[in-house]
C-alpha cells in the first residue's frame, strides 16, 4: 500500500523534474554516419521556421555539403578558441550560450570530451548547466557512448569506447528520437566514403563498421528507445492513475571487489531496468579487504552512481548473514552474484558464498551472474587439462604427500601390524596415485614408497640396506602395481577424453550443420561457416573462393576483420587448392607461412581454400582439432555447393519459364493478329471473286467488316505497343488534371463504335474529384475492361459503369451479365501467362487486354481486380485509382 | 452449282466477323448457311436443324472445338471442316484424328474453302471408293488393280498399292500419319513414321511425281498425306 503510494508519487513527480528547466531532446544513433546530425539540423530548421529562437551552439559538418547546407540559414555562435600545448583547440563558447539564452540551443556530439582547461570535462556537463539556465538543448549521441552498453558494445565489436555518458544524464531527456539506417545503406555510404572517420585509425573503424556490428547496435539503439516508449508509457499512466503500480521491489548486486565487480554492476543495472525496479549495489566489509580489492570496490560504487544506482557498505563478520539482513530489510526481491573464485580448500572446508547463499536464502531470487573472467579461467582449465604436459607439477606433488601420508599410516599400522602387512599398506598408496596420474608419476610413486619402506621399516630401519631376494621382489611389486594400474587408468582416462571430444565435434558439427542448412545464399554461408570456425577452432579465419571455372582465389569472408594473408599464406592457399591437399603451417607444404590451408572439395572440384591462423605458438595441430577443422570445411564446402546449384538450378527455372511465357506469347500474337485478319482476307476475296453474286447489302457488309477488323487489329498492335513500354518500364506518364466523366465519355464513344447493341448504364457520382492522371492511359485501361465485358455480355443485356469515391480513392466498378469468371481465375486474368495460355479459347481476341489495362492503372498507382457481382451472375472488373490533392485553384490572368 | 442447293452448311465459330464474311460468301455459291457463336449453340443447332456440313473453329469460348467435335462424332458422321488459326500440326493431326474430314487453317482463302467443300459434299456419304482416276498421263483402276504411267503397265509393291488406293479412296482428304501408319503396318507401327517416308518416295518415282511440285500425292508438313485427283 505504502510502496504503491509511494510509487505514483514517484511517477508524478519523475515529469515534473523533467519539466524543470529547459527540456533535452536525443537525437540517437547506432553508428557514426546514420544522419544524426543532419536530422537535428532538419529539425532545428523546422523550429526557425515555426519562428522558434534556435541557436546553433556547436556542430560537426565533417565537411558533409548537405549537412552543411542545412546549417546555412541557422543562427550560428562562434566557438571558443582554447590553446592547448601550442594547439589551438575550438570548443563551445558556453558562457556566450548561456548570455545568448536561445530557447533551444543546438549542440552536435553529447560524448565529446572537452579540451582540459575548459570549465566542464565533458559536453553533456556544459549542456546539463543550459537545461538548469532553462535552455532547451538538441543534442546527438551514438549507442556506443551510453555508460550502461559500454560492456555490450565492447563484446560486440571489440572496441572499448572511453567517451560515454552517464544513463542518469539520458534519463533527463524528453524525447529521445532514433535517427535509424539499415546496416546495408550505412556500409554503403562508408565505401561511397561519405562517413567521417575521426581521427582514429581509419583501417580499426572498418572493423567496426562490419554488418553484423552494426545489426547488433542497431538492435540495441532500438531497445533503448522501445525501452522508453514503455517508460514514458508507464509513467504516463501511473501519472493519471490508471493501471497498477506494482510494488517495486528492488535489485541488489554483492560485489566483493575482486575483478568482476565493476561488470556485476552494469549487469545488474541491466537487469533491474528490464524490471523497472530500483537498484543498489552492496559490499560487505569483514575487515579482511584491502589495498587493490578496496579501491576496485570503491570504483564500483561510483560507477554505480553513475548508472543511477544505489551503494550500500555493511560490516560484519559474516558476509552472507549481513546481505540476507539487508535484503530482507529492504524488499529486496534479487540478489546478483558474480561466480566465486573456487578456492580448492573452500570448497572442502568451508561452503561458498554461492553455496551458503542457496542454502539461507532461500527466499530470494538468486542470480548468478558468469563473468568474462569466470569463463576465461573455466577456458583456461580446460585448456590445461588437455596438454599433454600440463598439471605434472600437481600430480608430483599429489604423489609425494600420498608417500608421506602412506608412511604416516604405515607407521601408526607399525605397532599392531606385520611387515608384510605393512608393504600392503603402501601398495594401496602406490595404486592411489597410480589410476589418478600418468605413468612416470606412478613410476616415481612407487620408487617413493618403496625408499620409505626399506627405509622406515625393513630392518635395519633408518638405512637402504636390504637384502637382495627381497628388496628386489618388494619393489617388482610396487612396480608392477604402479605400472599396470596407471597403464589401465591412463587408457581409460584417454578414452573418457576423446569421447568427449567426440561429442564436442558432433555437437560443433551438427550446430554448423543447422547453420549452414539454414543459410540461404553463399554469403550467409560464408558468414555462418567463418564465425563457427573463429569460435570453435578460436583461431583467425579468410575464407578464399575460387571462381567458377577458374584456379583463382578470392577473398571472400575474413575474421576478424584486421586478419590478412601474407604473400607465403596466398602461395600456400594457391597450392593447396592446384594439388588438393593441406598446405602451410604445421605441414609439410609452405610451412613458413602462418596459415593453415584447408582446401574445400566436393566430388573432384576444388571450391575454395579455407585459411586458419592459430595462436602464436601453436606449432602442432592436435589430431583431433585438425580432424574437426577439416570435418567443418567439409562441410562448408558441401554447403557452398549446394547454395551454387540452388542458385543454377533457380536460374535455369527462370530461364525455362521466360521461354515458356515467351512462346506462349508468341502463340498468343500470331492468334491475335491472324483473327482480324482470316476475316479482312476471307471478305476481301469474296468480294473480288464472287462480286457479281453478291447483294450491295453484303458488299457492304463484308466492306465494313474489313474496316471494323483492320480497325481491331490496328487496336491489338497499340496493345501491343503499350505493353512492350510498360514492360520497359519506359511508359511516359503525362499527368493532367482531368474528370472522370470525360475520359468515361469518351471510352464509351469508342465502345458504341465497336458494340453499338449493348446498352451501356453509366452511373457516376456528383461531386467526383478531378484526377491527376494521364488521361489517354486510362480511356485505354477503361475502355478494354468495357470492350472485354461487352464482348461477354449477353445480347441485350446491359454493362455498368459506376464510379464512386470510396475512403479517399476513386472505385469505378464495370459489370457485365456475361456467364463470369470462376473464382479461382479471377486474380489470374490480370496475368500475361494466364491470359496468353488461354489462347485462342477466349472470346475474340482477350490477349493481353487486361494484363495491359492492370499496367496502366497501376503506373497510376491504382490497382484492378475481379469480383463477383452481386447477383452472382456476370464479372465486376473494379478498378481504384488515388485521388489526389486538389489542383490549385485558377488564378485569374 | 447444282450441286450446292440442297446442301446446308453450319459454321461454328465465335468471331462474328468470319462468320458475316463466310455466310455471305457461301450463300453466293448457292449453299444454305446456319451460324453458331458456341460450342454449345452449334452442336444444340446441329440436332435440331440438321446440316450437310460443318466448318468447326477450334478455339471457342465455352469448350474447346475438339470437344464440340468429339461429341458430334459420337452421333454423326457428317463432314466436318476444322478451321484454325494453331499452326501446330499436333493439333492438326488430333482433329483429324477425332474424326474431322479436314482442315483450314486461318487466314484462308474463299475458294480454298470451297474446293474442299465441293470435295467432301460430293462424297458423302464417305466410304465409298472412288473407282478410277486418269490425266491423261496416269491411269489408276482400283477395282482392277491397274496402273499405267503414259500407258506403260506399272508394277507397285502391295504395301505401295495399299497406300495408292488408301489415299484414291480419300481423294483430297488428309490422312494423317498415324492413320496411314495404322492401317498400312498395324497400330504397333504409329510412330513409325520414317517407313511411311521411304514407301511414300519410291510410290512418288513409279507415278513420276515430284515431291517438290506435286501432281498426285501432296504432303501435308507434319499432318500427312493427300491424294490430289483431277479437282485440286
Amino acid at each position: 500500500m505504502t510502496a504503491d503510494r509511494s510509487a505514483q508519487a514517484d511517477a508524478l513527480l519523475g515529469p515534473l523534474q523533467r519539466e524543470r528547466g529547459g527540456q533535452l531532446k536525443v537525437f540517437l544513433g547506432a553508428a557514426p554516419g546514420v544522419g544524426k546530425t543532419y536530422s537535428m539540423l532538419s529539425a532545428a530548421r523546422e523550429l526557425r521556421r515555426q519562428s522558434v529562437d534556435a541557436v546553433v551552439g556547436l556542430v560537426e559538418t565533417h565537411g558533409r555539403v548537405e549537412t552543411q547546407a542545412l546549417v546555412d540559414g541557422l543562427e550560428l555562435l562562434p566557438r571558443k578558441t582554447i590553446d592547448y600545448k601550442g594547439r589551438e583547440l575550438t570548443e563551445l563558447d558556453l558562457d556566450a550560450l548561456l548570455a545568448r539564452k536561445p530557447r533551444v540551443a543546438i549542440i552536435d556530439e553529447l560524448a565529446h570530451t572537452n579540451a582540459p582547461g575548459s570549465r566542464h570535462e565533458r559536453r553533456y556537463q556544459d549542456i546539463e548547466e543550459l537545461l538548469n539556465a532553462g535552455i532547451d538543448v538538441y543534442t546527438t549521441v551514438n549507442i556506443q557512448h551510453i555508460e550502461s552498453l559500454n560492456d555490450v558494445v565492447r563484446q560486440i565489436t571489440g572496441v572499448r569506447v572511453t567517451e560515454t555518458v552517464p544513463d542518469a544524464f539520458l534519463d533527463r531527456a524528453r524525447d529521445i528520437v532514433l535517427v535509424d539506417l539499415p546496416p546495408r545503406e550505412l556500409i554503403e555510404r562508408l565505401q561511397q566514403g561519405k562517413v567521417y572517420m575521426g581521427e582514429q585509425a581509419a583501417a580499426a573503424l572498418q572493423a567496426f563498421f562490419s554488418a553484423s556490428n552494426l545489426t547488433a547496435l542497431r538492435d540495441l539503439a532500438v531497445q533503448l528507445v522501445a525501452d522508453r516508449v514503455d517508460a514514458d508509457m508507464r509513467e504516463h499512466m501511473a501519472a493519471r492513475g490508471v493501471g497498477a503500480v506494482p510494488v517495486r521491489r528492488r535489485v541488489i548486486a554483492a560485489i566483493d571487489g575482486f575483478e568482476h565487480s565493476e561488470y556485476l554492476v552494469r549487469v545488474t543495472r541491466k537487469i533491474a531496468e528490464r524490471r523497472q525496479a530500483p537498484w543498489a549495489v552492496v559490499f560487505v566489509d569483514n575487515g579482511q579487504v584491502a589495498g587493490d580489492r578496496q579501491r576496485m570496490v570503491e570504483e564500483s560504487f561510483a560507477l554505480a552512481r553513475r548508472l543511477g544506482g544505489e551503494t550500500v557498505q555493511l560490516r560484519g563478520l559474516s558476509v552472507v548473514d549481513e546481505l540476507l539482513a539487508h535484503a530482507s530489510r529492504n524488499t529486496v526481491s534479487t540478489i546478483v552474484i558474480g561466480r566465486t573464485r573456487e578456492r580448492p580448500f573452500a570448497r572442502i572446508f568451508n561452503r561458498t558464498l554461492t553455496q551458503q547463499l542457496l542454502h539461507k536464502g532461500a527466499h530470494f531470487e538468486l542470480t548468478i551472474i558468469s563473468t568474462p573472467y569466470a569463463r576465461a579461467r573455466a577456458r583456461r582449465a580446460l585448456e590445461q587439462s588437455d596438454e599433454p604436459n600440463a598439471g605434472i607439477k600437481g600430480e608430483l606433488i599429489y604423489a609425494s604427500i600420498v608417500a608421506v601420508l602412506t608412511t604416516g599410516l604405515a607407521a601408526i599400522a607399525d605397532y599392531f601390524l606385520s611387515l608384510q602387512d605393512l608393504s600392503l599398506i603402501f601398495i594401496t598408496g602406490v595404486l592411489f596415485v597410480a589410476v589418478r596420474t600418468r605413468m612416470a608419476v606412478a613410476v616415481y610413486a612407487a620408487t617413493l614408497c618403496f625408499l620409505a619402506y626399506n627405509f622406515f621399516f625393513i630392518e635395519p630401519r633408518f638405512t637402504l640396506y636390504i637384502s637382495a631376494g627381497r628388496g628386489v621382489v618388494t619393489v617388482a611389486a610396487f612396480l608392477v602395481v604402479a605400472l599396470i594400474c596407471s597403464r589401465l587408468a591412463n587408457r581409460l582416462r584417454s578414452q573418457v577424453l576423446m569421447l568427449r571430444a567426440a561429442n564436442t565435434h558432433a555437437a560443433t558439427l551438427q550446430r554448423l550443420g543447422q547453420q549452414l542448412s539454414a543459410a540461404a545464399d553463399e554469403t550467409q554461408v560464408f558468414r555462418a561457416a567463418t564465425q563457427a570456425l573463429r569460435e570453435t577452432l578460436a583461431a583467425d579465419v579468410v575464407l578464399l573462393v575460387a571462381q567458377e571455372g577458374t584456379r583463382r582465389l578470392t577473398e571472400v569472408a575474413r575474421d576478424p576483420a584486421r586478419a590478412t594473408l601474407d604473400v607465403q599464406a596466398t602461395a600456400a592457399a594457391d597450392w593447396s587448392l592446384a594439388h588438393q591437399q593441406l598446405a602451410g603451417r604445421t605441414t609439410d607444404t609452405l610451412q613458413g607461412s602462418a596459415w593453415w590451408c584447408v582446401p574445400m572439395i566436393v566430388g573432384e572440384q576444388p571450391l575454395g581454400v579455407v585459411c586458419l591462423r592459430f595462436a602464436e605458438g601453436v606449432n602442432r595441430l592436435r589430431p583431433e582439432l585438425s580432424t574437426l577443422a577439416q570435418a567443418m570445411v567439409q562441410d562448408l564446402a558441401q554447403a557452398l555447393a549446394r547454395t551454387r546449384m540452388v542458385t543454377q538450378l533457380e536460374a535455369a527455372r527462370v530461364q525455362a519459364e521466360t521461354d515458356l511465357l515467351r512462346a506462349a506469347l508468341l502463340s498468343s500474337v500470331s492468334h491475335d493478329l491472324r483473327s482480324p485478319l482470316s476475316a479482312i482476307i476471307g471478305s476481301a476475296e469474296s468480294l473480288s471473286v464472287y462480286t457479281d453474286k453478291l447483294s450491295e447489302d453484303d458488299k457492304r457488309a463484308l466492306a465494313e467488316g474489313i474496316l471494323s477488323e483492320g480497325q481491331r487489329l490496328d487496336r491489338y498492335i497499340q496493345n501491343l505497343l503499350d505493353m512492350t513500354k510498360l514492360g520497359h518500364g519506359t511508359l511516359d506518364l503525362q499527368r493532367q488534371w482531368s474528370g472522370f466523366d470525360e475520359i468515361a465519355g469518351s471510352a464509351l464513344a469508342r465502345l458504341r463504335k465497336l458494340y453499338p447493341a449493348v446498352p451501356v448504364d453509366m452511373h457516376l457520382s456528383p461531386m467526383l474529384p478531378l484526377l491527376n492522371v494521364h488521361p489517354a492511359l486510362i480511356e485505354q485501361a477503361l475502355f478494354n475492361i468495357l470492350e472485354n465485358a461487352a464482348k461477354f455480355s449477353p445480347e441485350g443485356a446491359a454493362v455498368s459503369l459506376r464510379a464512386v469515391v470510396f475512403e479517399g480513392r476513386l472505385r469505378i466498378d464495370i459489370i457485365d451479365r456475361g456467364p463470369g469468371i470462376p473464382e479461382g481465375e479471377r486474380k489470374q486474368i490480370f496475368d500475361m501467362f494466364y491470359s496468353v495460355q488461354r489462347g485462342d479459347r477466349g472470346a475474340q481476341g482477350t490477349g493481353l487486354g487486361l494484363t495491359i489495362c492492370q499496367g496502366m492503372i497501376g503506373a497510376h498507382g491504382g490497382s484492378v481486380e475481379a469480383l463477383a457481382t452481386e447477383t452472382g451472375r456476370g464479372t465486376t472488373i473494379r478498378i481504384t485509382l488515388p485521388i489526389s490533392e486538389p489542383p490549385p485553384p485558377q488564378q485569374d490572368a | 452449282m447444282t450441286l450446292a442447293d440442297a446442301f446446308k452448311i453450319l459454321v461454328i465459330d465465335d468471331e462474328v466477323q468470319i462468320r458475316r464474311f463466310l455466310g455471305i460468301s457461301l450463300r453466293a455459291q448457292g449453299y444454305e448457311v446456319a451460324e453458331a457463336g458456341s460450342g454449345r449453340d452449334g452442336l444444340d443447332l446441329l440436332a435440331t436443324r440438321g446440316a450437310d456440313l460443318v466448318i468447326l473453329d477450334l478455339g471457342l469460348p465455352d469448350m474447346d472445338g475438339q470437344q464440340v467435335l468429339k461429341e458430334l462424332r459420337t452421333w454423326s458422321s457428317l463432314p466436318v471442316i476444322v478451321l484454325s488459326v494453331r499452326s501446330n500440326e499436333n493439333e492438326k493431326v488430333a482433329a483429324l484424328d477425332a474424326g474431322a474430314n479436314d482442315y483450314v487453317t486461318k487466314p484462308f482463302g474463299v475458294q480454298e474453302l470451297s474446293a474442299r467443300l465441293r470435295g467432301l459434299l460430293k462424297r458423302s456419304p464417305e466410304g465409298e471408293p472412288t473407282p478410277a482416276f486418269d490425266d491423261g498421263h496416269l491411269r489408276i483402276d482400283i477395282a482392277r488393280r491397274q496402273v499405267a504411267r503414259d500407258g506403260e503397265p506399272l508394277t507397285l509393291s502391295r504395301k505401295e498399292w495399299a497406300l495408292l488406293a488408301l489415299l484414291m479412296q480419300h481423294t483430297g482428304r488428309v490422312l494423317t500419319q498415324p492413320q496411314l501408319l495404322r492401317e498400312l503396318w498395324g497400330p504397333t507401327h504409329q510412330h513409325d513414321t520414317h517407313y511411311l517416308r521411304i514407301l511414300v518416295a519410291k510410290l512418288r518415282t513409279k507415278l513420276g511425281d515430284d515431291a517438290a511440285a506435286p501432281r498426285y500425292i501432296r504432303t501435308e508438313a507434319g499432318v500427312g498425306l493427300r491424294f490430289i485427283g483431277n479437282e485440286f
